[in-house]
């Protein structure tokens, strides 16, 4: 690579303020490659903008044929003079993949980023390093889900009527939680799946708290390792986590290194989730190549006092410098306090009002939410999480004053 | 304090973060702006904090990207709604209103709108709120009363303040008509209007305006160029002192007509009231303006109208000399019971609590005892039977209770009183079981809100408490309540009879056309066989909003059925609200003055009041021919009330 950084572009694909904010402080010069529904917005703020319309295509595109159909999409950018492209959401990262591929004539790249968009893929290239997951297997039908929940108990000696060890049901290409099914009895398999989860990954159940790593790679070195708690799965987080999890924190590195090895990561972000038991021992859950859900990169900001948007960037673009990175990052130590959001849906089907208790407002911990009392309306139906009506952030030095709070709230009801 | 100063860290914080963001980001960090508006706007402090930015909203990026961007596209007449809706949107509103006022003020240039656009869309701004300048006491206010409303009253607020009422002059001068049109028994908000008013007398308002406002002004402070010479209660007492008999007499018609052509009572007038009761007696009929049947209630009850003169007439309670002249007016002093009953008042033993809440009710109870408030509280009840309110309570029956019992049996009111007030109870019976309530909790209203009359303090509490046990124990009936609880409740001259709109168990609407044919069979003198309305009939209404939206459900009391003035019939009835000229939607607008009402009443065409109507009493023994009433008129009446509150529920036949 000869071509001085600053005459070259950066290509973000997917729609963020933030992320565009970032690249127009970091004074890169950019593009964004989005859907068309954005362009307006794009040309009446001045935003360099090709608009190129993902999902109409990917209705009938399986995503290894993706290098295929991007490749008009890459002589666009290489007249725009873009060197290398970075993906934003989970659907976008086999496109970027491809388009890097495209740009840089290298294939690999494309096939690289379909480990992360695969279940499968991802597990077994997992297992080939010597990460510790469950036992999983890829099922096209529902009978192949029941054999599966069989022959997993049945090597776990459940055979005589007990209770069955659960397993864990996740469709190839969706992202977080969408479609992630827990299958406990033989008859959930035919109330509870659908035709359209398949094919999918099956997995063994595995125990442990839930964490997730954001983890800043450049030049195949972990520049910066945030490890994230998830309190309460789907519902709240907490960054850095308990002092317990932290103290895990070198052995938790060790196996983030294991990982960036083992998928051959050179520069960019992974947000890899783990389960950590009490003696240490940590299970690989699944990894994305994308900027995280949940109002992580908010609560890295917020704890540490640096911009991730920018760090995402930064880590992405094999052109930054040493010296670049290393005045960017905080030491990981150094944490100004404990940041956590908790995410708010309403459980009732018709909401009719905002009912923020007194205690939230005055509670030590609390820093601000972003509810407001809402027009009477439907709650839609959401898969997976979805996106939630609200979100309640904590920041306080003490994370006994931002854990406690983020699972009694969660039991509030804020809509009612 | 602290919490107030935090707040505005807070605000300053999002505020920087937001002015400092791009103008294609700005949308990222305006939720957080918003969210801190909304805490510091619940104080007018807060308001204030808030002004001092306004004038760098847009440069900030406030309102990039959303609907109230470009000022000069904004409409007044869409503020009033966009301030009551939940939300964002009454927020934004609220930062628009500010932007808009610092524009008027000079303090921010904008490139579409000059100051004088933004003051004259301030001023239709105001015209159009005046609801929330001045906040009503009406059902509508209290159901519809939040933390949006609260905000939108710490905004207006403001804007009287740096702003003038001038252009409003009209719209103001309109509503304190209609308020004192009604004969309140509670006039703080008319005073209040009259004292904002009082501003506008050194602008340039025209004559006719300058004339009215003068009116009211004079009507509660100085009328006469005697009161003006001494402003002094005292040099003024001692300027009476001095004067001639006829002196004497032009001072009296002169405070005496103002006050029976406003309703509103001036100070000074206590002040001659007083003097005359001690020393001119024979000129206390002129100083109240009375008729001749007032008069001569006066000289046959001398005695006693003197000492509640002296008990009751206080500068605080001043408003009570107008409850005076109207009791003596109706007669109820003629009514046996009546006068003990008022003399049992003046040394009752009122319980300390009760005597607490009832001085507390006068921001100046200075030389005044519990007893001086009560009496003067029941002054103004037996005058103003249909001036009762409910105030900020949900307690219409009770109200509306009082307002009966005044009309029709003072005797049994002014025993219920010395009950409350005295040995906290009263006694109900209900169906052969006595209901006691200092025995109960709960009611309607537990945390009552305190701007009422001394007889709604002493009172509404007791009956809000019976009714609630009343209904309580017939719930399970299988119909209405009410049926079974209005008659023992307020009297048993409420007829047995009843008619109603809902099906009890389904609230689904049955036979509309059935209920519409009873009422005019039994109560349109054209159709129920010459029966007059002797005793005024409870009735439940649902309220509407302007747009004819269901509200809620209301008690009130149907007073007579006449014909108005141009030969149509009414329906007259009270409204326990005080604010009885309300805009119900589809054209029907309750009537406060000139059609035939008497002080108090409000009215309504006979077929639009039936539109609200769900529920009513009646004579079985006087009921006309239903079948006669035209199906025209059913019909009509059905359309209104199906597209009004009707849309609400489901409608079988």
């Amino acid at each position: 690579m000869t071509t001085k950084k600053q005459d070259r572009k950066i290509a973000l694909i997917g729609w963020s303020l933030q992320s565009i904010e970032a690249v127009e402080e970091l004074q890169r010069p950019y593009v964004v490659v989005s859907m068309p529904s954005f362009e307006g917005y794009a040309k009446k703020y001045g935003i360099p903008f090709i608009s190129w319309d993902f999902e109409e295509i990917m209705k009938e595109t399986p995503m290894e044929q993706v290098y295929e159909k991007s490749k008009e999409l890459a002589q666009i950018l290489k007249e725009a003079g873009v060197d290398h492209v970075i993906p934003i959401f989970e659907d976008t990262v086999e496109w970027a993949g491809a388009l890097n591929a495209l740009l840089k004539e290298n294939k690999r790249d494309f096939h690289h980023s379909l480990l992360f968009r695969h279940k499968a893929k991802m597990k077994r290239r997992a297992q080939i390093g010597g990460l510790k997951i469950g036992v999983f297997e890829e099922a096209r039908s529902k009978d192949e889900v029941r054999e599966f929940l069989r022959r997993v108990n049945d090597v776990l000696l459940k055979n005589d009527g007990e209770e069955y060890d659960p397993i864990h049901i996740k469709p190839f290409s969706k992202a977080g939680a969408v479609g992630h099914h827990v299958i406990r009895k033989e008859d959930e398999i035919d109330n509870s799946l659908t035709d359209d989860l398949f094919p999918c990954l099956m997995e063994s159940h595995l125990d442990g708290s839930q964490l997730s790593c954001e983890v800043f790679v450049h030049k195949g070195k972990i520049k910066f390792l945030n490890i994230t708690e998830y309190v309460e799965f789907g519902y709240s987080m907490m960054v850095p986590p308990s002092p317990t999890i932290e103290g895990k924190r070198p052995l938790v590195r060790k196996v983030v290194k294991q990982l960036v090895e083992t998928f051959e990561i050179e520069n960019g972000f992974i947000h890899p989730e783990f389960f950590i038991t009490e003696d240490g021992i940590i299970n690989f859950i699944e990894v994305a190549y994308r900027i995280p859900g949940g109002n992580i990169f908010d609560l890295i900001q917020e704890s540490y006092g640096f911009n991730p948007f920018k760090a995402h960037i930064l880590c992405c673009d094999p052109n930054t410098t040493e010296k670049e990175l290393k005045n960017f990052f905080p030491n990981e130590k150094k944490v100004k306090g404990y940041t956590g959001s908790l995410m708010v849906y309403p459980r009732v089907n018709q909401i009719k009002a905002l009912n923020i208790p007194k205690e939230l407002e005055t509670h030590p911990g609390f820093h601000k939410h972003t509810m407001f009392p809402p027009e009477e309306r439907k709650v839609p139906e959401m898969e997976g999480f979805g996106t939630p009506h609200g979100v309640v952030f904590f920041h306080h030095q003490d994370s006994e004053h931002v854990k406690p709070p983020l699972m009694d709230f969660n039991n509030h009801d804020f809509y009612i | 304090m602290e919490v107030q100063i935090n707040q505005e860290d807070r605000y300053e914080q999002a505020f920087n973060k937001l002015n400092n963001a791009k103008p294609y980001a700005k949308r990222l960090y305006q939720n957080d702006l918003f969210q801190e508006t909304s805490r510091l706007a619940r104080s007018f402090e807060g308001v204030q904090v808030l002004y001092r930015y306004a004038d760098q909203f847009d440069q900030a990026g406030v309102f990039e990207g959303g609907p109230w961007e470009d000022p000069s596209k904004l409409q007044p007449n869409l503020v009033n709604l966009s301030l009551r809706i939940e939300g964002i949107e009454s927020i934004v509103t609220l930062l628009s209103e500010l932007r808009m006022l610092s524009i008027a003020q000079g303090r921010y240039e904008h490139e579409k709108v000059s100051a004088d656009m933004a003051k004259a869309y301030l001023n239709e701004v105001m015209a159009l709120n005046l609801d929330f300048i001045f906040p009503e006491e009406s059902e509508e206010a209290r159901i519809e009363r939040s933390e949006e409303t609260d905000r939108a009253e710490n905004l207006f607020k403001l804007l009287v303040e740096e702003m003038t009422l001038v252009a409003v002059s009209g719209t103001l001068l309109e509503e304190i008509n209609r308020l004192t049109a009604q004969r309140p028994i509670m006039v703080n908000r008319i005073l209040l209007m009259i004292q904002k008013a009082e501003q506008l007398l050194h602008s340039d308002v025209d004559e006719d305006k300058r004339k009215e406002i003068q009116r009211y002004h004079d009507a509660t402070s100085q009328l006469t160029p005697i009161s003006q010479e001494f402003p002094k209660f005292s040099d003024y007492r001692n300027k009476l002192k001095e004067m001639t008999d006829k002196e004497l007499e032009k001072e009296s018609k002169a405070f005496g007509q103002s006050m029976r052509e406003t309703g509103l009572v001036s100070p000074y007038h206590v002040v001659l009231v007083r003097f005359l009761n001690c020393s001119k007696a024979e000129l206390v009929p002129a100083a109240l303006f009375l008729n001749e049947k007032g008069a001569a209630s006066l000289s046959e009850n001398a005695v006693l109208v003197n000492e509640l003169i002296k008990v009751a007439i206080h500068l605080p309670t001043r408003q009570s000399l107008y409850g005076l002249a109207r009791m003596l007016e109706r007669g109820v002093l003629s009514h046996h019971p009546v006068a003990p009953g008022l003399r049992r008042l003046v040394e009752l033993d009122i319980k300390p609590d009760m005597a607490q809440t009832l001085l507390e009710a006068f921001t100046e109870h200075e030389g005044i005892t519990a007893n001086n408030v009560m009496v003067a509280g029941v002054l103004s009840v037996l005058g103003q039977p249909l001036g009762i309110g409910q105030g900020l309570n949900p307690t219409c029956q009770s109200a509306r209770a009082l307002s009966l019992w005044s009309i029709h049996d003072p005797g049994y009111l002014l025993e219920q009183i010395p009950r409350a007030a005295r040995d906290g109870d009263i006694t109900m019976t209900f169906e052969g079981q006595a209901i006691h309530s200092k025995n109960l909790t709960g009611g309607l209203a537990p945390d009552l809100h305190k701007e009422l009359d001394p007889v709604s303090l002493i009172l509404v509490p007791h009956l809000d408490r019976i009714y609630a046990e009343m209904i309580n124990r017939v719930q399970f009936r299988g119909d209405d309540p009410h049926r079974w609880v209005n008659p023992p409740f307020y009297g048993d001259w409420v007829p047995r009879g009843f008619g109603k709109v809902f099906d009890h168990l389904t609230s689904n609407i049955t036979d509309y056309g059935g209920f519409v044919r009873l009422f005019y069979a039994t109560h349109h003198p054209d159709y129920n066989e010459g029966h007059e309305l002797i005793y005024p009939n409870p009735v439940g209404i649902c309220v509407t909003t302007v747009y004819g939206k269901m509200l809620g459900f209301h008690a009130i009391t149907i007073q007579r059925v006449a014909k108005d003035p141009k030969g149509e019939y009414r329906v007259y009835f009270y409204n326990p609200n005080n604010d009885s000229s309300q805009n119900w939607g589809q054209g029907i607008e309750p009537k406060v003055k000139g059609n035939g009402e008497y002080e108090g009443e409000s009215s309504l065409p006979f077929h639009e009041f039936v539109s609200r109507l769900y529920a009513f009493h009646f004579n079985p023994y006087e009921q006309g021919d239903a079948s006669s009433v035209e199906d025209e008129v059913v019909e009509k009446i059905e359309t209104l009330a199906r597209e009004s509150w009707g849309q609400e529920y489901l409608w079988i036949n």
